[in-house]
């Protein structure tokens, strides 16, 4: 395995000609313990090669924020989520895709000037095994590159592992790997001794990815199964923990009764993992409660009757607990019933057993189920079909990219 | 004098754990070692989103003993769930681990001509590379005939790779042919000669070799005698068998008496192994043997012995080997 290369020396000289590209700030003792920085510091070699440091800490909203250091650097406000960052910071990445994430790799370069699509080839031996090139491989050094990867089903993991295992070594400033849906995240514990946990399998894969010159590789991934998991990445990786509520708080805003919208959890796992960002709308928690034999579902907490509700859950499989979820929802009066899931994985085309619900049939069918285009296959099955609404992570991915 | 005693180390017992695709192989393995190996059962299950739900019976009892695990990756798509019980396995408490290998795929895509290859041997190596260690220390890796003897080296610190080859199989079925003594070996490059001439200094060797003529390439004989006897054209795998075919072409025509091939590894994508199947007279005319071991399993169910072809197995090698 290749050693880091050391970093080139920082000569004293570099701080005279610097480029400035954020307003001065200046740093009060009262809120140095709560700030973030953002340092980019730009000197051109000879070869007309950038190279960039980035430093960023962790910052609650205060705006009272000043700097007036002249010295060595300069710094600017930048807010915690990455969808805030002032557009003049951008910073160019050059992004590649998986053949499957194709149409959000578009999405997501339509949304900043600072991504530019490349391609890769690729291609199969006949023995089934990857015969993948990377054009224009040496246009790639110094650049920030970024790969948008889908892992669909077992087998195209091990088409996409060798691209993401050789870009990094490419000479690039830094390698973002973007992986909406981390799979497996449910298979994550072992409850019997002979339980193989399939995500410590995919961490550990994917914690082997090569340093790259500007150090661990960034992992961007939405709304994963298990808080836990954070924890069974390795240290040459950075897992950047995103979610997809925003997109969702933004569509619920739109709608005509959004002042009549309660969140419904499926159960305690749903309510920790989401609680936090959907705050301010009464919320509702159900619970699989054992009667018998049988799992039945059951309201623990809040009332439904009347309200528009929106179940809210990471995932769907097979649609059986939000089905559930929406008959107890309905028996105790709720008006209309919607879901959202980050992750339409649907395996064996279940979204099938969702109708759409055009008014007064909420025990039966939905009147909104929104996805994000984390799943693309998914996406390709229900985009135009009711209720089915598609949220696209372009822009979060876009925004994560300026990490 | 007295009578030196050579005294061997007691057998250790293995537990053999093994991907679907060879259970057969292992079975034979199971059964070379008279009771030091024991088979071990996975429940081999798929969630409905397609991937793996796997669970490895009895893992309690696995603690202090020494486990292996026979894998195949015949496709892209069986390595994740293969994976998944290999970085399992050494985890268990278990006193040593062994992944036996046999055929190492993707072992012909191991250089960047151009910058912008992928070199898909790197990736394998690397995924194997990264197998936790056991309380037995780094996990030893048994392949046999690997395809660049420059891949040992693509492998980190926490495996250790046993480079196994297959060709003493051969040299044992040569022996037992009538017409053993006429037996000439060919190489049909020189990167089989490379990695095989060692092996055979006891026989005569042919090395072929492609020429370019305008745009084609043409295989011509560079070196050896190739009339009157049994050429056996030797190599470490067999793919569409465009390179066989050739060679058995030139040796025949410099008034070769029969040609027979041996390949470790089968692979033959999409069937190719029907291009040398006896179905006619001119067919059978062409290959009197093609030995291949059991390394690629999928293949071995194919084509099920059918002349000319003979399976010579792996499992006395692997069984030996798992006492290392």
């Amino acid at each position: 395995m290749a050693a880091t290369p050391p970093l080139p020396p920082f000569p004293a000289t570099s701080t005279k000609s610097l480029k400035l590209s954020h307003s001065p700030l200046l740093l009060s003792s009262k809120n140095r313990s709560n700030f973030i920085t953002s340092c980019e510091i730009r000197r051109s070699f000879e070869n007309h090669r950038n190279w960039t440091i980035e430093h960023f800490s962790n910052m609650n909203n205060r705006d009272s924020i000043h700097s007036n250091n002249s010295n060595s650097f300069s710094s600017s406000l930048v807010s915690a989520t990455a969808s805030q960052l002032p557009m003049k910071n951008s910073k160019k990445v050059v992004l590649f895709y998986s053949a499957e994430t194709k149409s959000l790799a578009y999405n997501i370069a339509s949304e900043s000037d600072a991504i530019e699509l490349r391609s890769i080839s690729w291609g199969k031996f006949p023995d089934g095994f990857p015969n993948i090139f990377i054009p224009n491989a040496q246009g790639i050094r110094g650049q920030h590159v970024a790969f948008l990867a889908s892992f669909s089903s077992p087998a195209v993991i091990f088409e996409q592992i060798p691209v993401i295992y050789a870009l990094p070594k490419l000479f690039v400033a830094s390698f973002t790997l973007v992986l909406p849906f981390f799979p497996t995240g449910t298979s994550e514990r072992m409850e019997d001794e002979g339980d193989i946990a399939t995500a410590f399998t995919l961490a550990r894969l994917l914690s082997n990815i090569p340093i790259s010159r500007g150090g661990p590789t960034s992992l961007v991934t939405f709304d994963i199964h298990a808080l836990q998991e954070r924890f069974y990445f390795g240290d040459n990786i950075l897992p950047c923990f995103e979610s997809g509520i925003p997109l969702l708080k933004r569509r619920l805003q739109d709608l005509p009764d959004s002042d009549n919208i309660s969140i419904a959890f499926p159960d305690d796992g749903a309510w920790k993992r989401f609680h936090k960002q959907l705050q301010h709308f009464p919320t509702v928690v159900c619970a699989k409660v054992r009667e018998g034999d049988k799992r039945i579902v059951r309201i623990k907490e809040g009332e439904p009757k009347g309200r528009h509700i929106v179940i809210v859950d990471d995932l769907v499989q097979s649609g059986g607990t939000l089905i559930e979820c929406q008959k107890v929802l309905a028996a105790h009066g709720a008006s209309k019933i919607s879901a959202y899931v980050t992750h339409g994985i649907f395996p064996n085309k279940s979204w099938e057993r969702f109708g759409h619900d055009n008014g007064g049939n909420p025990e039966s069918a939905f009147t909104y189920f929104w996805i994000t285009d984390s799943c693309p296959l998914t996406v390709k099955e229900v985009m135009h079909r009711p209720p089915f609404e598609v949220l696209s992570l372009a822009s979060s991915i876009s925004a994560s990219l300026q990490i | 004098m007295a009578e030196s005693i050579v005294v061997k180390s007691p057998k250790k017992h293995v537990n053999l754990f093994y991907s679907l695709d060879c259970e057969e192989l292992a079975n034979k393995v199971a059964s070379h070692s008279q009771n030091n190996i024991t088979l071990q059962n996975i429940k081999w299950r798929s969630f409905a989103d397609g991937f793996p739900n796997i669970f490895i019976n009895n893992a309690e009892e696995l603690r202090g003993q020494h486990v292996a695990f026979l894998a195949s990756f015949s496709s892209p798509a069986q390595v994740f769930e293969q994976l998944s019980v290999i970085y399992a396995l050494p985890r268990l408490f278990v006193s040593s681990f062994t992944l036996v290998l046999p055929f190492f795929p993707t072992g012909s895509f191991e250089r960047m001509e151009e910058e912008g290859d992928v070199a898909t041997a790197f990736t394998l190596a690397r995924m194997l590379s990264n197998i936790p260690i056991s309380r037995g220390g780094p996990t030893s890796l048994v392949i046999y005939d690997i395809h660049a003897l420059q891949e040992r080296f693509y492998f980190g610190d926490e495996v250790l790779p046993l480079f196994e080859t297959g060709i003493p199989l051969l040299k044992e079925r040569l022996q037992q042919l009538p017409d053993a003594d006429n037996v000439v070996i060919a190489f049909p490059d020189d990167g089989a000669w490379k990695r095989f001439h060692k092996q055979f200094d006891n026989y005569s060797v042919v090395v072929c070799t492609k020429v370019r003529e305008g745009d084609k390439r043409i295989v011509r004989l560079k070196e050896g005698h190739v009339s009157g006897h049994h050429v056996v054209i030797v190599d470490d795998l067999v793919q569409s068998g465009g390179t066989l075919i050739e060679c058995q072409k030139v040796l025949a025509a410099n008034g070769a008496a029969k040609v027979s091939a041996y390949v470790t590894h089968g692979v033959f994508p999409n069937q190719s192994w029907l291009r040398f199947t006896h179905k006619d007279e001119a067919s059978e005319k062409a290959f009197a043997y093609f030995w291949i071991t059991d390394s690629c399993p999928v293949t071995v169910k194919a084509l099920a012995n059918k002349a000319p072809f003979e399976v010579l197995s792996l499992a006395g090698s692997i069984a030996n080997a798992l006492q290392i």
